[in-house]
């Protein structure tokens, strides 16, 4: 449905996005994730044919943003990220206007405009100006334009950034109510919002294409990476292989000798618990045991690591 | 065309959303028939050549005013992603707000038509002349606004592209005039009149005030209109790629 690849494009000696490519499927939703500045809103732009990619391709639904950017647009409905209300006009003029550019006219319009007044929870401010409305109330009304079309696809440039707790919850919904029939990009940056609405995620920072994939096994490459940290009261020399003789320890790695005590960090397979004969190893030396505990690594701490500004590219890429 | 339709609707609304619109149109017909009325009560002549003359130095205050806002505001509103992503073309975009540009100034010319009933009522004027001086105040706010919504484009500062659509309609302005031709020829002999005879409004626009129509003088003027707003298109096309 979208085929991003190869994305690049420059402000000047800026580099936004770099050679960036992932692809989407009709009927799926992808969380666009990535600090701010990383370069999210510039590839929505790209997606939505504001700008043109100085290197790689675009195609939505098979037609290149390049080639035929009329019968793309035509085909999105788009929620930048400043929300881009007429605040002089009524709340339906603007969503009017809006289906009116969109080549919508008649009894067509009044029932699209119906059911986004009804969609979007609208009704109370219908005939208020854009610019009396609350924060959340103008999201729903941006939200409201990007619908008013029927769009196949949905691509929303941070729709709750501002919003109050309760807000968040209202568009989150509303999202999800749409997931079932159109394919949507929603960007954000922070990663608790991805998780209620979807499963499929692309992390982008500094420009470029961090991780690709699924939460859920983005979680598990995460957990593999589950570290135990282990004092003993006794020579390293002495603990070292009998720590990496346990069952499940794929390394254990000398941190330190302090006092007497050597501090190892032991690393294990995926989803393995190995504290138990851990501490059953040390206890039969009949050594102390002055510390054990597990360190998970969460899926916070990945997109944390993925998204420290690195110069390097050590990107996880999963298909 | 239902596109450029519904752009203009919005935009024409947008100039009587807030009461700057109606400030504008009293400003216009304030100065324009105070700067009128004032020798025409000495004179004594049913005419309005006076009124058709001061229009070039008036307007290039009134029409940039006017036209600042056409792209400025959007650029800074974000409402102009918007627009770029319609599905169409941004030449029909352009074309609905140039000519809800165009629509406001008619209004403001319309609220005029007290001063020509009242001569016609009182006198015995030259009705041919005041409708081709009608015909020459439209075409030359017409090539001043799409100077106006070029140079709105460029800038996102409502204000810096009044002044610069100031500039530029000055510069049309001045290069017209006899006696600046006469100084650049001075300096480069001959430019002076070939600037004012190729680009110059004042001699296409003073023969439209006498009441003469010349295919040259209305080609003039809607050619190097033309000119703008395709500038004005490269730009709004040019601009993805910047």
């Amino acid at each position: 449905m979208i085929e991003v690849r190869g994305v690049t494009k420059r402000y000047g000696p800026t580099v936004a996005l770099d050679d960036v490519s992932f692809r989407l499927d009709r009927g799926e939703i992808l969380g666009f994730l990535g600090p701010n500045g990383a370069g999210k809103s510039t590839a929505m732009k790209i997606i939505t044919t504001f700008l043109a990619p100085d290197a790689g391709s675009v195609e939505v639904d098979g037609i290149d943003v390049l080639e035929r950017p009329l019968e793309v647009r035509s085909r999105i409905g788009y929620l930048p990220e400043t929300n881009p209300l007429y605040v002089d006009m009524l709340v339906y003029e603007y969503l009017e206007f809006v289906g009116r550019a969109r080549g919508l006219s008649g009894s067509r319009l009044k029932s699209r405009l119906d059911w986004v007044v009804d969609a979007c929870g609208l009704g109370s401010v219908y005939g208020k100006h854009v610019h009396q409305l609350s924060k959340g109330f103008k999201q729903r009304t941006g939200l409201g334009q990007a619908l008013i079309h029927d769009p196949d696809i949905l691509i929303l440039d941070e729709p709750t950034s501002g919003l109050d707790p309760l807000q968040i919850i209202g568009i989150r919904e509303l999202i999800q109510g749409l997931a079932s029939t159109k394919t949507i990009i929603f960007s954000t940056h922070i990663l608790q919002e991805v998780r209620p609405v979807t499963d499929r995620v692309v992390i982008i920072n500094d420009g470029r294409l961090v991780a690709d994939g699924h939460i859920t096994k983005l979680e598990q490459d995460a957990m593999e990476r589950n570290r135990i940290y282990v004092s003993v009261h006794a020579a390293a020399d002495d603990v070292a292989p009998v720590l990496s003789g346990v069952s499940g320890v794929a390394t254990a790695e000398l941190l330190g000798e302090h006092d007497g005590v050597a501090r190892f960090e032991v690393r294990t397979g995926f989803d393995q618990d190995v504290r138990v004969p851990l501490g059953a190893a040390i206890h039969g030396r009949g050594w102390d045991l002055v510390e054990l505990h597990e360190s998970r690594f969460s899926l916070e701490d990945t997109f944390i690591a993925l998204t420290r500004k690195t110069s390097g590219g050590t990107g996880v890429h999963h298909g | 065309m239902d596109n450029i339709k519904t752009i203009f609707r919005r935009e024409f609304a947008a100039y009587f959303n807030s009461p700057i619109a109606y400030i504008f149109i009293i400003v216009f017909l304030v100065l324009n028939c105070g700067l009128f009325m004032t020798p025409f009560f000495l004179q004594g002549m049913a005419d309005m050549r006076d009124f058709f003359g001061n229009l070039p130095l008036f307007l290039i205050f009134f029409i940039p005013a006017v036209s600042m806002r056409l792209w400025a505001e959007d650029q800074r509103n974000g409402t102009f992603e918007l627009l770029m992503t319609l599905p169409m073309k941004s030449s029909e975009v352009m074309l609905g707000k140039y000519f809800a540009a165009m629509a406001f100034y008619m209004t403001a010319l319309i609220a005029t038509l007290p001063i020509p009933i009242m001569l016609i009522v009182l006198g015995n004027p030259d009705v041919g002349a005041i409708l081709s001086g009608y015909l020459g105040a439209l075409l030359l706010g017409g090539l001043y606004m799409s100077v106006g919504i070029f140079t709105s484009g460029l800038l996102k500062d409502q204000i810096s592209a009044f002044i610069l659509g100031m500039l530029a309609c000055f510069v049309l302005f001045l290069i017209g005039i006899p006696t600046v031709s006469a100084t650049i020829d001075g300096w480069i002999g001959g430019l002076g009149s070939l600037l004012a005879e190729s680009l110059g409004l004042m001699g296409h626009y003073q023969s439209l005030q006498r009441g003469v129509l010349e295919l040259g003088d209305l080609s003039y003027f809607l050619a190097l209109t033309v000119v703008f707003l395709m500038l004005n298109n490269l730009w709004l096309e040019g601009r993805k790629h910047g």
